[in-house]
């Protein structure tokens, strides 16, 4: 891999990884691999391996980083020391910090962040194999590990590149392409297409930056297809699921009336006239902050 | 052990008092390890690398090697460094950072088993006496901590390093070749409770017990080394009981994870 | 739609009046906030799989001290947020020098949320009927999520729950549930508890569980699988998740 390729794209238009120039790499994903983290997420993308596990929201210290009205997401990129050809050493550098900082950013977006003032949530994204594009592997895994921490967000975050080789566009760059290719521009997505993380370097004219654009646009699309189909997958086949679960389904949502009971079965015994009266105001508070949280 | 963090007493009392009564919080014996799961050859990138789960304890450990100049004091033999970092993913107690003297400490215990069991042949990483040795860089990388991360960290390592090849190729040296390993050192830790011991510990069980040591042990059952932690005491007569047990768990663990490999 | 699994982002109505707990309303569409189960009774709903506690006022909780100051107890009640406890909130006048005496570092107790303000300072109280140190029994930790489901429809479950198991319980909102019994009573209790969470989305559950808190049924825990590195996990959505998107991407081009 150390010489440059005399070519990247054969006379089929098809890459020296077989792929066609629209085309991403396999990925393959599975959730909640770590016990102690409040969601994780294991993602392959060709050879790269990235782990992303969130914690949170938490406290935050020190008190001085809070954010009054909102949580803070802070995100950390790290690559393990044998991700790479030749050993990194342990800790920070100034690539994995500024990849930290744009990565997180690229959450802010879409995470609510109203919801926990002053907290914060940590994600940590460990690169135990470097391929090419780790930091949007771990943005596609980060989202997905805070969807199992169940952060709400307005929605999921995908990403992917978009180069140049040859002089013509191509998606989801490989090892030698993005080492010898002519252009990198990795973009993070919401389901909407908003662009929340544009990172580029190399040479692009404004033409190929609007096909660029509107490639990786695709590649994207097909991310979050596949965040979806994990998702919606992972506890079986949801249709058989809501059938069953039907008749009890009343049982499921956390409306007043339950905590009520909770309550009047927690305490047994006394005085239980006094306790219903009280509960009649805790229904009242409740439902508006039902409707508050809409 | 389990450092600063506050455990509710009501928990802390129930580990306890399991523990009084001879029993585990997940229903093991005081001597029972649990559920292992063990795969090498998982990083392409690195020269050797492995995957530990003990129970829900997750280690990943990759073997890159360098060329160097030796130390002076041994011009020709090869260098092992071993490094751990107990990163902020694998447990909500860790955080980012230098590795303080915990995660120095652990990674000089693991370092200390490979190097004194003679694992590596560091006489055969000589390239040019004086001038270039192979450096083997062994680092630890702990995915999720539910206890007991020292042993299979000490495990993840020994397969990593059974499965590590020479890069000569990549270097210019000639062809490559397997890393010459010759023994199989297991680490097997322990925690004291009252005159018990308990081999294996969760992270619960750390959290209550004071005190860990750390053994291990060669393919012959000889002990190449040893490390008491924390702040409580041993007595002799449960130094030479935790030994008799490392050697034991020792031999099955290496029979039915590294001889497989 | 009945019951389903849904995702951030995800439509779940055209009519934004039908917006419930989980939910948010961008250009008149619903749209779902967590990873979770969507509900559509006369609102569409959200319950979250997984998720911190969020203090709210009136919540009973469990939590144990964590740092003691002049005149507060530090309690952590499983949430971002710590709570205090006032002095004053004490059922009983404590002078300042005997406040680790009364309550200790670890100790756990039941408390009531007096108070949160927007800074979410949260207050809270031991005075009012029930709360208490916990100086017996032993305490679990499920998701608070799941903690309606195990509360049950009007307290079904946790009523049936104390009957056929013997054992003193309280939920708290939190997700701390504590149980004082005989060891084998709470032993089981605890494994009824798992079921209910891992199971909570199927049916008949209350009977399932009575059952084997009778020792009917001989359905013990599922064995637990023998671990295996999600490095060598085989699962692969890749080609046919990747096909079923060319699919969707072309109709969206036809559109």
């Amino acid at each position: 891999m150390s010489d440059k390729p005399e070519r990247f794209i054969d006379d089929e238009g098809l890459r020296l990884d077989g792929r066609r120039v629209d085309e991403i790499r396999p990925m393959k994903v599975e959730m909640g691999v770590l016990s102690r983290a409040d969601g994780s997420c294991y993602l392959e993308w060709g050879n790269n391996k990235v782990l992303a596990a969130v914690y949170g929201p938490r406290e935050l210290h020190p008190r001085r980083m809070q954010k009054p009205n909102e949580v803070l997401v802070r995100y950390k990129y790290n690559m393990a020391s044998f991700s790479v050809e030749d050993r990194i050493r342990p800790g920070p550098s100034r690539r994995s910090t500024e990849i930290s900082k744009v990565s997180g950013e690229a959450f802010e977006p879409v995470v609510m962040t109203q919801y926990y003032p002053g907290a914060v949530i940590d994600v940590f994204a460990e690169v135990l194999q470097a391929d090419a594009g780790t930091r949007t592997a771990a943005i596609n895994a980060a989202t997905l590990a805070l969807a199992d921490a169940g952060i709400p967000m307005k929605g999921l975050v995908s990403a992917c590149a978009v180069g140049k080789v040859d002089g013509q566009l191509v998606l989801d760059l490989n090892k030698p392409e993005d080492n010898y290719g002519q252009a990198d521009l990795p973009v993070a997505m919401t389901q909407d297409g908003e662009i929340t993380l544009l990172q580029m370097d190399g040479h692009l004219t404004p033409e190929e930056l609007e096909e660029g654009l509107e490639m990786v646009k695709k590649g994207c699309q097909q991310i979050l297809e596949i965040q979806r189909e994990v998702l919606v997958s992972r506890y079986g086949n949801e249709d058989e699921e809501g059938e069953e679960a039907e008749e009890e389904s009343p049982e499921e949502v956390p409306d007043s009336e339950e905590e009520e009971e909770e309550r009047d079965d927690s305490f047994d015994n006394e005085e239980s006239e006094a306790e219903n009266a009280d509960e009649n105001d805790v229904t009242e508070e409740d439902e508006g902050e039902e409707d508050e949280r809409q | 052990m389990s450092g600063s963090e506050v455990i509710s007493r009501l928990k802390r009392d129930y580990i306890y008092n399991l523990m009084l009564k001879g029993e585990r919080e997940d229903g093991r014996q005081f001597d029972e390890l649990r559920d292992i799961a063990l795969e090498t050859g998982i990083i392409d990138k690195a020269e050797g690398s492995a995957m530990v789960q003990y129970g829900d304890t997750q280690v990943m450990v990759g073997v890159k090697m360098q060329i160097g100049t030796p130390f002076p004091d041994s011009p020709a033999e090869g260098v092992i460094i071993t490094s751990m970092e107990l990163n902020p993913i694998a447990s909500p107690d860790f955080e980012a950072g230098p590795p303080r003297e915990k995660a120095i400490e652990m990674a000089r215990i693991v370092d200390r088993g490979i190097r004194e069991s003679g694992a590596i042949d560091i006489n055969k990483l000589c390239i040019t006496e004086g001038e270039e040795v192979w450096m083997v860089f062994i680092d630890v990388h702990v995915l999720n901590n539910s206890g007991n991360i020292l042993d299979a960290a000490s495990l993840g390592a020994i397969a990593a390093l059974m499965t590590t090849t020479v890069p000569s190729e990549r270097e210019g040296k000639g062809e490559d070749y397997p890393l010459p390993v010759r023994e199989m050192p297991v680490g097997i830790s322990l925690v004291k409770i009252g005159d018990e011991m308990l081999l294996d510990p969760t992270y619960g069980e750390e959290s209550v017990c004071e005190t860990r040591i750390t053994i291990s042990s060669n393919q012959d059952g000889s002990i190449c080394s040893m490390q008491k932690s924390g702040s409580g005491s041993l007595s002799p007569a449960q130094v030479v009981k935790a030994s008799k047990i490392a050697k034991e768990k020792g031999e099955i663990i290496r029979e039915k994870y590294l001889l497989e490999i | 739609m009945k019951r389903k699994i849904v995702y951030p982002g995800q439509v779940l109505s055209e009519n934004e009046k039908q917006a419930g707990t989980g939910t948010y309303v961008h250009e008149g569409k619903v749209y779902s906030l967590f990873y979770g189960v969507a509900n559509d009774k006369n609102r569409v709903t959200v319950v979250p799989f997984s998720g911190k506690y969020i203090p709210s006022p009136r919540d009973y909780v469990i939590g144990y001290v964590i740092e003691v100051t002049s005149s507060n107890w530090i309690f952590d009640i499983g949430s971002p947020y710590d709570g205090l406890l006032h002095v004053s909130e004490y059922p009983k006048r404590v002078d300042s020098s005997m406040m680790r005496k009364e309550i200790g570092i670890g100790d756990c107790a039941i408390l009531r949320i007096k108070d949160v303000n927007t800074s979410m300072k949260v207050e809270l109280s031991m005075k009012d009927r029930g709360l208490r140190r916990l100086d017996e029994g032993r305490i679990i930790d499920v998701s608070t999520t799941k903690v309606p489901r195990i509360i049950g429809h009007n307290g079904s479950m946790v009523s049936m729950l104390k009957k056929e198991s013997n054992c003193d319980i309280f939920i708290g909102q939190n997700g701390r549930i504590w149980l004082k019994g005989k060891d084998e009573d709470m032993n089981r209790l605890t494994q009824a508890i798992e079921i209910i969470e891992n199971k909570s989305h199927t049916s008949g559950l209350t009977n399932h569980i009575s059952a084997f808190l009778r020792y009917e049924e001989s359905d013990e825990i599922e064995e637990k699988e023998k671990p295996v590195p999600f490095t060598s996990s085989k699962k692969d959505y890749t080609e046919d998740a990747c096909r079923k998107v060319d699919v969707l991407l072309s109709d969206e081009d036809e559109n």
